[in-house]
């Protein structure tokens, strides 16, 4: 059984016109079957900055609840929040930690980082960052995401505009994967 | 009687004093001690622990630091001892320390010793949200920071830390609560604490003044008014002081940590009626 297809997931995020917007699917199966339809895995790290993380599920809900300590340590001892470039260098080292036995996650981090400029990247399970500007995918539904945000997608497009066609993309694309679906959950910021 | 055993190196001030056996006459004993002192980790003949005593005798030389349980939220107070115009403070707070979102303390003593006590307190506490997916209950976190402190007294030679804490939060078991730390380890939950220089008599004012199911408003007022008692200094200005309180948001229902800015410290001072009157032009 491949291990990241075993839940089966799919996680976006898009960037706007200083806003952004990270959406995921809810389904939570085990291979096949459809164990719940209200999965939480987009999660917040503090008020402009949220990691959505795709892959097997007890990575995705461990690798969160670690990153959650973390954040709350720097916070403590930094007194501010983290930006969104330094959290996301923390996820990538955290997970090469684990070089030779990996989260089997592949995260997305989405954030405002100084004058509210719009952030985000994915990385692999292993920790390579990849930048992008305009969009980035994960989970067993990747790679109609990606056709669908290619085509769906341009460039500063307002919060109610970007909502819409961030969702028309996760829901066209879990519809044509039989793993990720049930609804999506999409969060603007 | 009790017998100790012999100590290799001969005592400086008194050789002869080598064999003798230290409860037989006081006066022996009493300089007998002073032996005891280069070890931090065993008793003196009247069961002391010296190094311990040491510690709370710096923490007594300290800026103080009052806390006070109401029945909506705990406040603290605290001196602040270093208020040259030259110090620019990089952290917000010199005297309060916040442990988690619904964790607080107060400090007196060294410092130094104090931070490194806070990062462990805030380390703990994080590994228990990890591991329990909820936030520490305030007694497990006051004592696991007393276990550390107390092995100080126990093993490894080191010294103690020669720091007191009084610690303030909310957990959903027991609700609001305030407690109180000494180098040795030793703890109590209080309804109101006083640490640090002129902590006696800032205690037994409290005790006088305190009633059950104050308010926090009418706690702060409590707590200016004791520590304007027991300051050295001659005028309370708002800059001498730090106010942190832990209290639910009416709004979420969270448990909040505030600190309270020196302008809104400057007008609780004027309500409370305790700042020097404006000098006249």
């Amino acid at each position: 059984p491949q291990i990241f297809e075993y839940n089966g997931s799919a996680v976006v995020a898009m960037v706007g016109k200083n806003c952004f917007a990270i959406a995921s699917d809810r389904r939570l199966g085990v291979q096949l079957q459809t164990v719940a339809t209200d999965f939480q895995r987009v999660f917040k790290i503090h008020g402009k900055l949220y990691i959505g993380l795709s892959g097997l599920a007890t990575d995705a809900q461990t690798l969160y609840q670690r990153l959650a300590f973390k954040h709350k340590l720097y916070q403590l001892r930094e007194e501010r929040d983290m930006k969104p470039e330094t959290f996301a260098s923390l996820v990538s080292a955290l997970l090469y930690e684990k070089r030779f036995g990996p989260y089997f996650c592949q995260p997305i981090i989405a954030g405002l980082g100084e004058k509210d400029q719009p952030f985000i990247c994915t990385m692999d399970c292993i920790g390579a960052k990849e930048l992008a500007k305009d969009f980035v995918v994960s989970g067993t539904a990747s790679e109609s995401l990606y056709g669908a945000c290619e085509s769906m997608y341009k460039p500063d497009m307002e919060p109610e505009e970007l909502f819409e066609t961030i969702s028309q993309a996760l829901l066209s694309s879990v519809d044509r994967d039989c793993l990720s679906g049930w609804g999506g959950y999409v969060l603007i910021v | 009687p009790p017998h100790f055993p012999q100590i290799p190196h001969p005592n400086p001030r008194n050789p002869s004093l080598a064999a003798a056996d230290p409860s037989a006459d006081l006066p022996a004993a009493a300089e007998m001690s002073r032996r005891y002192d280069s070890r931090t980790t065993i008793f003196s003949p009247e069961g002391r622990l010296y190094q311990v005593e040491y510690a709370m005798e710096a923490i007594g030389n300290a800026g103080s630091a009052l806390g006070i349980l109401a029945a909506d939220g705990v406040v603290l107070v605290g001196e602040k001892k270093v208020t040259s115009k030259l110090l620019q403070s990089s952290r917000s707070a010199e005297k309060m320390y916040k442990i988690d979102s619904h964790l607080a303390c107060a400090v007196a003593g060294i410092m130094s010793d104090a931070n490194i006590l806070i990062n462990t307190a805030r380390l703990h506490a994080q590994r228990y949200a990890l591991s329990y997916q909820e936030p520490i209950p305030v007694e497990q976190l006051v004592q696991s920071l007393c276990d550390t402190k107390q092995g100080y007294t126990q093993f490894g030679g080191l010294r103690p830390f020669g720091v007191s804490f009084l610690f303030a939060g909310w957990d959903k078991n027991h609700g609001f609560q305030l407690y109180m730390s000494d180098p040795s380890g030793n703890y109590g939950g209080w309804k109101a604490a006083a640490v640090g220089a002129n902590s006696q008599a800032a205690q037994s004012m409290l005790k006088q003044d305190y009633k059950d199911g104050m308010t926090r408003e009418e706690a702060v007022a409590l707590a200016l008014k004791v520590l304007s008692k027991t300051m050295d200094s001659t005028s309370l200005t708002a800059d001498k002081l730090e106010l942190a309180e832990v209290f639910v948001q009416p709004g979420t229902g969270e448990v909040q940590y505030q600190v309270c800015s020196p302008d809104a410290m400057g007008k609780l001072l004027a309500k409370a009626g305790l700042t020097q009157p404006a000098p006249e032009a």
